[in-house]
């Protein structure tokens, strides 16, 4: 479905993304893992385009859009979730996901017909909104609806372009514990074709959901592996999750078995 | 987003009706300004669509109105054709152009995208300055009206002439907030409100908004061929970058991004014009002075502040929302 072979990132003596390689299967949950500054958010540049590789390539079905434009790979079916909200200012909820819909249902260059009324784009936006619990809110300005609510429209902007791989930049990110179980629900709603690769730092959620595991750390991928492999793994322990393993490590796998 | 909001239907409905109690009670030299208002609400109306709702402002539509105007005069006395094929040539030739421009400049933004549009509207200009095919700087004379007397107008008539401009305005107006309730529109909103999101979501920006550049300019260029004939006569000033930044006061002085605010802004200027210049010549003085109180004033301009101290009694988003002009 998605396969990375060999990209590398340098932004001048600093690697970001060192001989990156990853393969993931349509449909799978992949979690991407690695501390602050490992190259996740990076490695997503890359992948929807929005960042140029120095070397390597980025293959979709099979066909190799390591040179296509950012809305060119869009239009194949890649979405992408952003870490800090990436909204349509000054709009309505309804109007936003209604310009995710209506581009990718090729609306957006309809001269006469008004998309708001669109019967594929009024669905669209009303199953979207349902999953990520924002159709109360449809006619209110995401200037004034609170954050919570700013960061699911986040991830509902992308989904509503009915997308095949999802990326989504650490979408639970400030919206506290009760947001993170709500969020867990939303992702065992998508539907299972949907191949979804995921930035996470919340480690119930990341382990909950993964059928497989990247760990990232200087750019490079230290780990690729099933999530109690990763959950095991010593290396991990020390890179990412080493003062989570010092706090006292039996507690924290009794608390995460 | 645009929204065809009942005051906005009523503030149209309200000012063709003035414009045709104008027209039946003024002599000749008021329907000579009420044509001109009708026509430059035209090109007003197409440079609010890319400027106010596209973000895309520009400072070449003097220049695509001329290149209309001229159009349409070489059709129909260069070429000999028809009045109708003349102004079909007028809307191609300021869509193509203007398309050509949005397309050039489309990666650009803010200041550096002015900067681009100043510069092809100047050498259009200057081609036509030079040109003596086209006249160069004495212009084109002799310019004929359409006949329609087909179904009994006759446009060489000053009253049936303005009454032609105010309807082709309206229609002009009606074209425009059909545009902006439809996927293409909302999409240029949402280009102007978030063009890198726009990207990720899979359109091609730049393909955008050539496309509503080029729309502007084709509306553009239909108001430069009513204009070549109303003087009957076409000369190279049309294209000065003045008469864009007239276009660009009229439109921030009735309300960027209100669309009505760019008729009531022609109308306006047109009028403060000539009822000022009796008294003084020095009448950019006194619309300098109002563009400023306008700016200072939040910058919504006059249809933009009626609609601002209209909105609470509307729906709460727009209450919501007050304070961005950008997103009437």
């Amino acid at each position: 479905m998605l396969e990375v072979r060999d990209l590398s990132k340098s932004f001048g003596a600093l690697a970001v993304t060192q001989r990156v390689s990853l393969r993931v299967a349509p449909g799978e949950r992949r979690v991407l893992l690695g501390p602050n500054g490992a190259g996740k958010t990076t490695l997503f540049n890359l992948l929807v385009g929005e960042l140029a590789p120095d070397s390597g390539q980025i293959l979709v079905d099979g066909r190799d859009v390591t040179a296509l434009s950012v809305d060119a790979r869009a239009r194949l079916g890649l979405a992408r979730s952003y870490q800090k909200n990436n909204l349509f200012a000054g709009l309505t909820v309804r109007e936003n996901l209604g310009l995710s819909a209506a581009c990718a249902q090729g609306k957006a260059t309809a001269l006469l017909a008004d998309s708001r009324r669109d019967p594929g784009v009024v669905e669209t936006v009303g199953e979207v909104a349902e999953r990520v619990g924002l159709s109360e809110l449809l006619d209110a300005s995401v200037d004034t609806i609170p954050y919570g609510a700013r960061r699911r429209l986040e991830v509902g902007l992308a989904l509503a372009s009915k997308p095949r791989i999802l990326l989504m930049d650490e979408p639970t990110s400030g919206i506290g514990p009760g947001g993170i179980n709500a969020f867990h629900a939303f992702l065992h709603g998508l539907p299972g074709e949907l191949t979804i690769l995921i930035v996470e730092h919340d480690m119930d959620l990341a382990f909950g959901i993964a059928d497989r595991v990247t760990v990232l750390n200087h750019g490079e991928v230290v780990f690729d592996g099933p999530p109690q492999e990763a959950r095991d793994s010593a290396l991990i322990r020390e890179i990412y999750l080493g003062s989570w393993g010092a706090d006292g490590g039996t507690d924290g796998s009794a608390g995460h078995a | 987003m645009f929204h065809q909001t009942p005051l906005k239907t009523g503030a149209v409905l309200l000012l063709a009706a003035a414009a045709v109690v104008y027209a039946f009670t003024t002599g000749f030299f008021g329907l000579e300004l009420l044509t001109e208002v009708a026509i430059l609400a035209i090109v007003a109306i197409a440079l609010d669509l890319v400027a106010g709702y596209g973000g895309m402002v520009s400072l070449c539509h003097g220049a695509l109105y001329g290149v209309g105007a001229y159009a349409f005069a070489s059709a129909t006395v260069l070429l000999g054709w028809g009045g109708g094929a003349g102004v079909a040539m007028a809307v191609a030739a300021g869509g193509g152009f203007a398309w050509m421009i949005g397309a050039v400049s489309a990666r650009t933004h803010g200041i550096f995208f002015i900067m681009a549009t100043l510069a092809f509207g100047q050498m259009a200009y200057a081609y036509f300055f030079d040109s003596p095919l086209f006249g160069g700087s004495d212009g084109m004379p002799g310019i004929a009206r359409l006949d329609l007397s087909g179904v009994g107008l006759d446009l060489k008539n000053s009253l049936s002439y303005a009454l032609f401009c105010t309807v082709l305005a309206l229609l002009a107006y009606a074209l425009a907030a059909t545009l902006l309730r439809s996927g293409f529109g909302r999409t240029l909103v949402g280009i102007h409100a978030n063009e890198p999101r726009m990207r990720a979501l899979g359109l091609s920006v730049w393909r955008h908004k050539a496309a509503a550049f080029g729309t502007s300019g084709a509306l553009a260029g239909l108001a430069g061929a009513l204009a070549a004939q109303h003087t009957m006569y076409v000369s190279p000033g049309l294209l000065h970058w003045t008469v864009s930044g007239e276009l660009l006061i009229m439109v921030i002085l009735g309300g960027l991004g209100t669309l009505v605010g760019a008729v009531l802004g022609a109308g306006v200027l047109v009028f403060v014009k000539h009822e000022v210049s009796r008294f003084t010549d020095h009448w950019h003085l006194v619309v300098g002075l109002v563009l400023i109180a306008t700016v200072l004033s939040g910058g919504r301009g006059i249809f933009g502040q009626i609609e601002f101290w209209w909105s609470p009694r509307g729906a709460t988003r727009r209450a919501a929302t007050e304070g961005s002009p950008d997103h009437a």
